[in-house]
């Protein structure tokens, strides 16, 4: 039934859930009774009269969206079905060809890096840091999943804001909001901390006002997804890990347990990004 | 799935004209109104439970064929509205005609069976399909043995998918065929094995034992 009259429900019989999963004598209580009794069969029914005229109209818009009962952020606002299932085959589609582009640009960093060392010999133990082919997430379902996190994000008012007050070359590492890389290996854990503590950054750039806010929305969601995939492929690319400081995605790896740990707070991510120096 | 010849389509139920069309969009998916395709079978499965049944196969065919001629997907489409516009009135639907409201989640969970996107069931559906089903779970439905017959038969065929896509909601619906099994005295002794069968079923992982399989089939099977 829809979320909310099933939230209705689970409220509503509460008591019932917890008596059938942690009373020591379900029977003993309201349910067998109920089972010769008019208690429960009348409860039923009213729930009966109740769900099915609600949900039609109270359901909303974007009901099916995955991964959370609430009412969720303008992704997947769409609400007919065709739309969602060819946005599902969009967002597949983009993942295969970033997938594609990712591991030209790994294979191109490999390469160059091999150039370099040949011809300084120096830079030793940044190399072995760098991602390689080998080491890519390449689990359709991982990366699809991490992809809507990240379109969530970046769907957001304080993202578009973001983009526009901070050009890509003014962005600093552990100072700028960072779009976690989701092509490398981590951990389920480690990855969705990444994504909430880079929410968090991003609500930085949260407008200041409440009004006109609606009427925002849409355009907003009109430009995201496709050059959300830019900007995340920048992630990896070689020549601006040389020529600035930016080491901090290196660390990214042995890092995970550390942010495992340290639930959420933004203060500390900074500070481990900024650890390598 | 039952079924042998490959071809068969089960569009004999149509009037030629029908047929014809139906034939060109499985095989020159360009040349037809797709829309006009996709409503002959919507309509045909609303009121044709056998069709019903297997309506998924044909639509899965026209949807390849589309994307296959123009990378195209008018017919799914246009296919996803209806059902959805019919889902929204479900309620009406069922109080006018129990027939056609089991007709109506057939098909749509046979669409949901045949139907992918990758591989993975379509999203969209999830929980529209269980909606569907746990109307079904209700206590009045469960006084109704074709209603029962019907939400048997899709946990048969698309509950493991279900269930793999989102469990929570199959539990909920089990809450509710726990609760008519035991509680629910009107209900009819062959509901009750049925969904005596269904709560085995799910707990053998979507499988019946072999003995099961012989308590619940041996009297029926020849």
């Amino acid at each position: 039934m829809s979320f909310r009259s099933r939230n209705g429900r689970s409220s509503a019989d509460s008591k019932e859930y917890e008596n059938r999963n942690c009373g020591p004598s379900p029977w003993s209580q309201c349910r067998k009774r109920g089972a010769d009794g008019n208690l429960r069969n009348k409860r039923e029914e009213d729930n009966n009269d109740e769900k099915p005229s609600k949900h039609p109209d109270d359901r909303p818009a974007n009901f099916t969206t995955p991964e959370s009962d609430g009412p969720l952020s303008r992704c997947g606002r769409q609400s007919d079905w065709g739309s969602q299932v060819e946005n599902e085959e969009a967002l597949i589609k983009d993942v295969h060809k970033d997938m594609h582009r990712y591991r030209r640009r790994l294979l191109a960093a490999e390469f160059s890096q091999r150039e370099r060392k040949n011809s300084s010999g120096s830079s030793d133990s940044r190399e072995s840091l760098l991602p390689t082919t080998g080491e890519m997430e390449t689990d359709e379902s991982v990366l699809l999943r991490r992809q809507k996190q990240i379109n969530y994000g970046k769907n957001t008012l304080a993202y578009d804001r973001y983009v526009k007050e901070v050009p890509k070359h003014l962005r600093q590492p552990g100072i700028h909001p960072k779009t976690p890389n989701k092509f490398k290996k981590y951990s389920r854990r480690s990855w969705d901390q990444q994504i909430k503590l880079w929410k968090v950054k991003l609500h930085a750039w949260d407008p200041p006002a409440q009004d006109g806010q609606e009427k925002d929305l849409n355009d907003i969601e009109e430009l995201d997804l496709d050059d959300v995939m830019d900007i995340e492929l920048d992630f990896p690319s070689l020549p601006e890990s040389l020529n600035s400081t930016s080491l901090s995605r290196h660390t990214v790896p042995f890092l995970e347990d550390v942010q495992d740990d340290c639930a959420g707070t933004p203060s500390k991510v900074m500070k481990t990004e900024d650890t390598p120096e | 799935m039952e079924m042998s010849a490959k071809e068969d389509y089960k569009i004999q139920s149509f009037d030629p004209e029908t047929q014809n069309l139906l034939k060109t969009a499985l095989k020159e998916p360009s040349s037809v109104d797709l829309e006009k395709v996709a409503d002959v079978i919507v309509d045909q499965s609303l009121k044709d439970q056998v069709f019903s049944k297997e309506a998924g196969r044909i639509c899965y065919t026209i949807v390849q064929a589309e994307v296959k001629q123009n990378n195209g997907s008018v017919f799914r489409r246009r296919l996803l509205t209806r059902l959805q516009q019919e889902f929204t009135v479900r309620e009406e639907i069922r109080a006018h005609s129990l027939q056609e409201w089991v007709c109506y989640v057939t098909f749509i969970c046979n669409i949901f069976d045949y139907l992918k996107v990758n591989n993975m069931p379509m999203v969209a559906l999830v929980h529209p399909v269980y909606d569907c089903l746990l109307r079904l779970a209700q206590p009045d439905a469960l006084l109704n043995e074709e209603e029962v017959n019907c939400l048997v038969l899709q946990l048969h065929r698309i509950g493991d998918q279900l269930e793999k896509v989102n469990g929570q909601r199959m539990d909920e619906l089990f809450f509710l065929l726990r609760d008519g099994f035991l509680l629910q005295e009107s209900i009819g002794s062959m509901a009750r094995l049925l969904l005596l069968e269904m709560l085995e079923f799910r707990a053998g992982g979507w499988k019946l034992s072999s003995t099961a399989n012989k308590y619940y089939y041996s009297e029926l099977s020849d």
